[in-house]
């Protein structure tokens, strides 16, 4: 495809005072990285009326910002520039409208306008042959980006946001030639402001979590509020090291007004970089992969998402019961919950429904990640079925026999939990084997509520050792098989006789005329050793 | 400033430096009312060469005891507590905008210029108490500041871990207290110096302050790294008995408690009864808490109860373990249940309850030996004497035990009880299922009951 950007639309440099209503139009973005830009070393150079229009301006930008999300400028009007494009740049447009590099997220529209927003402002700045335009990152890029960031810091849909550019522009008044020396102003701490932009675009795109006006306010905030507030003796070396005086204190009085005007006009919203990320992401599935640093907005889903995700994933597990996947998608899906901080009764519903698959496929790892999140979870007061994941997490406890953590999950009980049925079941069932009544653990074995049995099978076969060590010790000189079946829980005869025969009891076992009989007395220490090997080998972090 | 640093110098006198003197004039909490003087006598530009100079040189132009190295190093351990007080003083007034989080960075500072004090200052041996109560007010101040962030609902931090770590924002500033703790652990176990001038001799100090910081954290078995560690180094460390007896005691507790906690009930005895009879004999709180684990140890290792003098001075204790020792003399199942249900929530507390429970057997074990001795004396074969009846129904015993544990319990369950008992070898003899009777053993059917 041929670059749709004849040479002849590109925007002329500005001629301060002319042009000066189409920077009054610039995208919001923009004119929050102006602003930003008024803190650095282009300060010298302004006339005073710059520096004393900037609390107005910043108030004027902030609420465009928070109203009207970006128009675009319109194109340039001005006369056909004479201006030899470098070849570097040429690749670089070419490369933005490649087919393979369209993004649909964003329309040709707003990405020809950005990308002329870019090329103008590098010419501007005459940075046009220092930029390493081959690693610049593309306009649609930059404007994917900058969406992401917008609506990180204010919290806006992601409906408004695809709207952005429907929105009308602010009409005529605006432009009034009364406020022509404002804007001769405006353009010109425009002008300078570009000076860093492109490289700052660079930046970002490297560094692109955090949108850079914001973070770097956010410093230049506080820079400016420590000033007023501190006395450092460091900084104050610093500065005077830094430069002459006059210029230091010059800059600093600048910097304090700008800060101080900066902050108080600025939105309400808490500061910008330390709250949690809010997704734009609308895709229902996503690969889980472990974060490393903070995640982008762009790859988070937003909580309304992520419920129409649980429904899908109920849907699929239902219908294909593939426990790889499921798994997956459930881990990303608590991921997304985490980088946001939604912690609601909606948080509660995935971990429980993630925590009964996970013990369904005997997931002993992730089910126990599950349930230290419910037990954090439920402690803050949200809803969900407390009673049956506490009850799990005793009988998880035994199966690990984790005795500090049995006794932790003991102390959480409240005396009303201690009667529920689930709840008072767990714990029978931990007195039971305390006490070595195998006799009623097993009658407990039977009638487990909920999901509890995935668990209980888990230690059920060494309890059957261990009580079938105590019968073989204190019962002489026999027992008829049934008695085995019956006290230990089994299906069938057979069940029982296999259980007996896996552990090499074969030779006990004797048919009689119509039963068979455990001979007891001559199993000496058989079972003991098959015992405490069941015992010792409780992979207490249940990893599979 | 003046009080504060004539202090110092007192402390810090050429032939006997005292250090006890000089970490008093570290402490954030003695007298609130000189921490303020001290804060105000300078402001932020002003302390560092205040300080500096006023530990060089006394006020009649003397000059320090000490090195000009040591006086850099108590310099900046100064400059880091005026930081640290000034905070304070903000909170006290109850103006601006100060936190015990903020006070707590601020005192790690100090913390780190005491610790750099030994490693690049020369600090020597007698200076040790300040690095010990420096210590102990950082895990005070983490407390402080973990209490009031929970209390006033603060704004979450992000993370990026795949779920929340709800306990661990709890105790966010202890969990990094601990760390700070275990670099002092480092600091001073890894000392080379010779004993007499060794940071050695804090070694216990700290390791205490860390099984506490963990006990609270709920990470009680990190303590066992710092054992581990303390084991590696066993050599080159002084003796135990060389060490202050209050350190001791603690120690002995902790390491009791940690093996109590892993169920080695026989270790855990040694070093609990040898806390004990080491504690101080007016420190009711701290034998309470001893007796606390010694008593269940030696229910199980011994199957011994304590006797109501040993408990008469712990009003506490006694309202804990009378009721549930009666139950279990008498064998009254019943009572035991209701003693220990009565303390659940303390037992839990103190983690002591699933161990109390295994005190049934005993209990038990006392009953089925009253059916055995109601069982009453058979005539001695061919006239010799008359010896006990060893062959017994299940049927008495389960009467027995319905009787105590007040709800019937069927044949099936007292049998299964009964080879609990064989099997843990507090009865000996063997069950005749089919014949429904329980043959003892003639020769001491109740081990260790005389009987």
């Amino acid at each position: 495809m041929m670059p749709s950007w004849p040479t002849a639309q590109a925007p002329p440099p500005p001629p301060p005072g002319t042009q000066a209503y189409s920077y009054n139009m610039v995208p919001a973005y923009t004119a929050v990285t102006n602003v930003r830009h008024s803190f650095g070393t282009s300060y010298q150079t302004h006339d005073s009326s710059a520096h004393y229009s900037q609390p107005y301006h910043s108030q004027t930008q902030t609420v465009t910002h928070q109203a009207t999300p970006p128009p675009q400028p319109p194109p340039a009007t001005a006369e056909p520039p004479k201006v030899e494009w470098p070849d570097s740049v040429r690749r670089y447009v070419q490369r933005s409208f490649l087919p393979s590099n369209m993004d649909p997220a964003v329309d040709r529209k707003e990405m020809e306008d950005k990308l002329k927003e870019i090329i103008s402002s590098a010419k501007d700045d005459n940075t046009m042959m220092s930029i390493d335009w081959d690693e610049m990152p593309l306009p649609q890029t930059i404007i994917r980006t900058e969406r992401g960031n917008n609506l990180m810091s204010n919290g806006f849909s992601q409906a408004v946001a695809t709207q952005v550019h429907h929105i009308p522009r602010p009409s005529v008044p605006l432009y009034s030639p009364a406020k022509a020396s404002f804007d001769v102003t405006l353009s010109n701490r425009h002008h300078n402001s570009k000076k860093r932009k492109s490289s700052d675009i660079a930046d970002d795109a490297r560094s692109s979590n955090t949108p850079p006006w914001r973070s770097n306010n956010h410093n230049h905030n506080q820079g400016s509020l420590k000033e007023r507030t501190s006395f450092s003796p460091d900084k104050r070396r610093y500065d005077d090291a830094k430069a002459s005086k006059s210029q230091t204190k010059l800059e600093k009085r600048q910097r304090r007004f700008d800060g101080g005007y900066q902050s108080a006009y600025r939105s309400p919203s808490p500061e910008p970089s330390a709250g949690p990320v809010i997704g734009t992401c609308m895709e229902l599935e996503k690969r889980y992969l472990r974060l490393t640093a903070a995640p982008k907005p762009s790859a988070v889903r937003p909580e309304s998402v992520l419920q129409q995700t649980l429904e899908l994933l109920k849907k699929k597990w239902k219908r294909e019961g593939n426990y790889a996947y499921i798994c997956d998608q459930f881990k990303s899906l608590r991921q997304d919950l985490t980088v946001q901080r939604i912690k609601n009764d909606f948080t509660v519903t995935v971990y429980e429904i993630h925590a009964r698959i996970a013990l369904e496929k005997g997931d002993l790892g992730e089910y126990n990640q599950c349930q230290t999140q419910l037990r954090a979870l439920y402690k803050l007061g949200l809803k969900g079925n407390p009673t049956e994941f506490k009850a799990y997490r005793i009988l998880y406890f035994i199966h690990t026999a984790n005795r500090t953590a049995l006794n932790d999950a003991i102390a959480d009980l409240t005396s009303v939990e201690k009667d529920e049925h689930a709840i008072r079941h767990a714990l029978n069932v931990r007195s039971s084997l305390a006490l070595g009544n195998y006799h009623k653990f097993f009658q407990l074995y039977l009638e487990t509520p909920n999901m509890g049995a995935y668990l209980m099978d888990m230690f059920v076969g060494r309890e059957r050792l261990a009580a079938l060590c105590n019968i073989c010790k204190a019962y002489k000189p026999d027992v008829k098989l049934r008695f085995i079946t019956e006290e230990l829980g089994f299906e069938s005869d057979a069940e029982a006789c296999q259980f007996i025969v896996d552990y090499s009891g074969q030779d006990l076992l004797q048919q009689k005329d119509d039963y068979i009989i455990f001979q007891t007395g001559k199993a000496g220490l058989l079972f003991e050793s098959a015992r405490s090997e069941a015992f010792r080998k409780v992979d207490i972090k249940g990893q599979i | 400033m003046d009080a504060i640093i004539q202090e110092f110098w007192k402390g810090r006198e050429r032939k006997k430096p005292d250090g006890q003197c000089i970490a008093t004039t570290l402490s954030t909490t003695v007298d609130p009312e000189r921490l303020r003087r001290f804060v105000n006598s300078a402001n932020a530009q002003s302390i560092k060469p205040q300080i500096q100079d006023r530990i060089r040189y006394d006020l009649s132009g003397r000059r320090c005891n000490c090195s000009k190295d040591e006086a850099d190093g108590w310099g900046n351990i100064y400059e880091a507590f005026w930081k640290a007080a000034s905070e304070i003083v903000v909170i006290q007034d109850g103006r601006g905008k100060s936190s015990w989080s903020t006070v707590y960075e601020a005192w790690k500072d100090v913390v780190l210029n005491v610790s750099r004090g030994f490693t690049n200052y020369n600090f020597e041996r007698w200076a040790l108490p300040v690095l010990e109560a420096t210590a102990r007010d950082l895990r005070i101040l983490a407390l402080k500041a973990d209490d009031e962030r929970n209390n006033t609902n603060t704004e979450d931090t992000p993370s990026f871990g795949d779920d929340f770590d709800l306990e661990g924002e709890k105790h966010q500033k202890l969990e990094d207290c601990a760390r700070q703790l275990n670099r002092l652990f480092t600091l001073c176990l890894n000392d080379r110096a010779e004993l007499e001038r060794s940071r050695k001799w804090s070694i216990y100090y700290i390791i205490n302050l860390l099984f506490k910081t963990y006990f609270r954290l709920n990470k009680a078995s990190l303590s066992r790294n710092l054992i581990k560690a303390l084991l590696a180094y066993r050599g080159d460390m002084p003796e135990l008995t060389q060490f202050k007896v209050s350190e001791v005691v603690t120690f002995q507790y902790f390491q009791g408690v940690l093996e109590f906690l892993e169920e080695n009930y026989v270790k855990a005895e040694d070093h609990l009864t040898e806390a004990f009879f080491m504690c101080h004999r007016d420190c009711i709180g701290n034998k309470e808490r001893i007796l606390t684990y010694l008593i269940p140890c030696h229910l199980l290792t011994s199957h011994s109860l304590p006797s109501d003098k040993l408990l008469a001075p712990f009003p506490k204790l006694q309202s804990l373990f009378g009721p549930l020792s009666t139950a279990i003399k008498h064998g009254n199942l019943k009572a035991f249940d209701e003693a220990l249900q009565e303390c659940e929530d303390e037992f839990v507390q103190r983690r002591i309850y699933l161990t109390l429970e295994r005190g049934r057997d005993i209990a038990l074990r006392n009953l089925l030996r009253r059916v055995f001795l109601a069982g009453g004396l058979e005539e001695g074969k061919n006239g010799g004497e008359p010896i006990r009846r060893t062959r017994v129904p299940v049927s008495e015993f389960q009467a027995a035990v319905s009787l105590v544990s007040g709800e019937a319990v069927d044949a099936d369950e007292v049998e299964c009880l009964l080879a609990n008992m064989i099997y843990k070898n507090l009865m000996k003899g063997y069950i005749a299922h089919d014949r429904g009777i329980v043959v003892l053993s003639k020769a001491g059917a109740f081990p260790g009951t005389k009987v």
